[in-house]
């Protein structure tokens, strides 16, 4: 699966590198947690929108963030993602349906 | 003028703080201790400030409001004033921005605020332990445009820290870093020394704990100014454990470079 096809599941807020794949999903609050064990290609389900997230992203070779609960997204957190080629997107729906609804998309 | 400052005490208006840490019971515990600056520093709340200015104005003691706020990150973050108006200012954001869970004090605690002769005036009403709707680097932000400090708790533990909930220690503008009472000062393992001030708090939530690690300071005056400028110039304060506090013979554990 592409980040692309998560367009229009989700709101995308911004899709700099539209083309990376999406291997796995990783759903953590805790960042430090996702540095250890999130994989290349994971995308990450989680509330916390700031710019480090971001960070913790692009260390970690995530393809895409979706931020979950309709949290608020600061701009320098989507700056951030522009300039790591990190995709984001929202979603109104919380981590565990939000887990769900990407289980099912990369088994179909 | 030397200070010998603890800057990271709970009062009883913290949940997790003791029912006998009054403004006027911790000041009384840390001049026992030899300590002659304070700051008050409860959780994402400054409303025993102004009991705490009374006490330390009538004992003579150096001091700063403060206020240690739990971030989004869920990443702990001393904040430190000279002024009560901008320490009060900061407690209403915080606590406007705090989710609308209400204290239960049997499962976490009482939130009481006291006033200079210990009696209780009232009780704060949301949880105080909540993540505000702030993050590490708005925080920073925020404080600097209100003349106050930052700097990030304890970050050698492993929880409510930056370590902790980042993973790493993000190229904020932080003022300096503190580092609990469990931290090797001598090997330093988290390397922090040269990159950024280090300070060292007891991080006190009981009378006992008062003064276990304090910061020895020369200050012309305990002022947030004069502060910035030490914290921000090469020669960093000196950092001092004293485990078994209120012994008189204290360890100097090191001095920087």
């Amino acid at each position: 699966m592409k980040c692309s096809d998560l367009n229009g599941e989700f709101e995308a807020l911004i899709l700099p590198a539209p083309e990376s794949d999406v291997s796995g999903g990783y759903t953590s609050d805790l960042l430090s947690d996702v540095m250890a064990h999130a994989r290349q290609g994971d995308v990450l389900i989680t509330i916390q929108s700031h710019k480090n997230t971001v960070a913790v992203a692009s260390l970690a070779g995530i393809s895409a963030i979706i931020l979950c609960n309709s949290r608020p997204v600061p701009d320098d957190m989507v700056e951030a993602a522009r300039q790591e080629d990190i995709n984001l997107f929202r979603t109104p729906n919380n981590q565990f349906d939000t887990s769900c609804r990407i289980r099912r998309l990369l088994d179909a | 003028m030397i200070f010998r400052a603890d800057l990271h005490l709970h009062s009883c208006l913290s949940p997790c703080g003791g029912l006998d840490m009054s403004p006027s019971a911790i000041v009384q515990r840390a001049r026992e201790c030899g300590l002659n600056a304070l700051a008050l520093t409860d959780h994402n709340t400054a409303r025993n400030s102004p009991a705490w200015q009374e006490v330390c104005r009538a004992y003579g003691l150096a001091h700063l409001f403060g206020i240690e706020v739990n971030t989004t990150e869920e990443a702990h973050i001393l904040c430190y004033f000279d002024q009560l108006e901008a320490v009060m200012e900061l407690d209403r954001l915080i606590y406007d921005s705090l989710p609308n869970v209400r204290n239960d004090p049997v499962r976490f605690g009482d939130q009481v605020i006291v006033n200079a002769e210990e009696e209780i005036e009232g009780e704060v009403e949301k949880y105080l332990h909540g993540a505000a709707a702030y993050s590490v680097g708005d925080l920073t932000v925020l404080v600097h445009e209100l003349g106050g400090l930052v700097v990030p708790s304890h970050v050698d533990r492993d929880a409510f820290s930056l370590t902790s909930q980042l993973g790493f220690i993000p190229e904020d503008d932080f003022d300096a870093l503190e580092v609990s009472r469990h931290y090797d000062l001598e090997s330093d393992p988290l390397s922090l020394r040269g990159r950024y001030a280090m300070l060292t708090n007891s991080d006190a939530h009981t009378l006992d704990s008062i003064g276990t690690r304090f910061n020895t300071f020369e200050l012309e005056a305990f002022t947030v100014e004069a502060l910035y400028a030490l914290l921000h110039r090469e020669q960093q304060p000196e950092a001092t454990d004293r485990s078994d506090q209120c012994e008189r013979q204290k360890r100097e554990t090191h001095r920087h470079p």
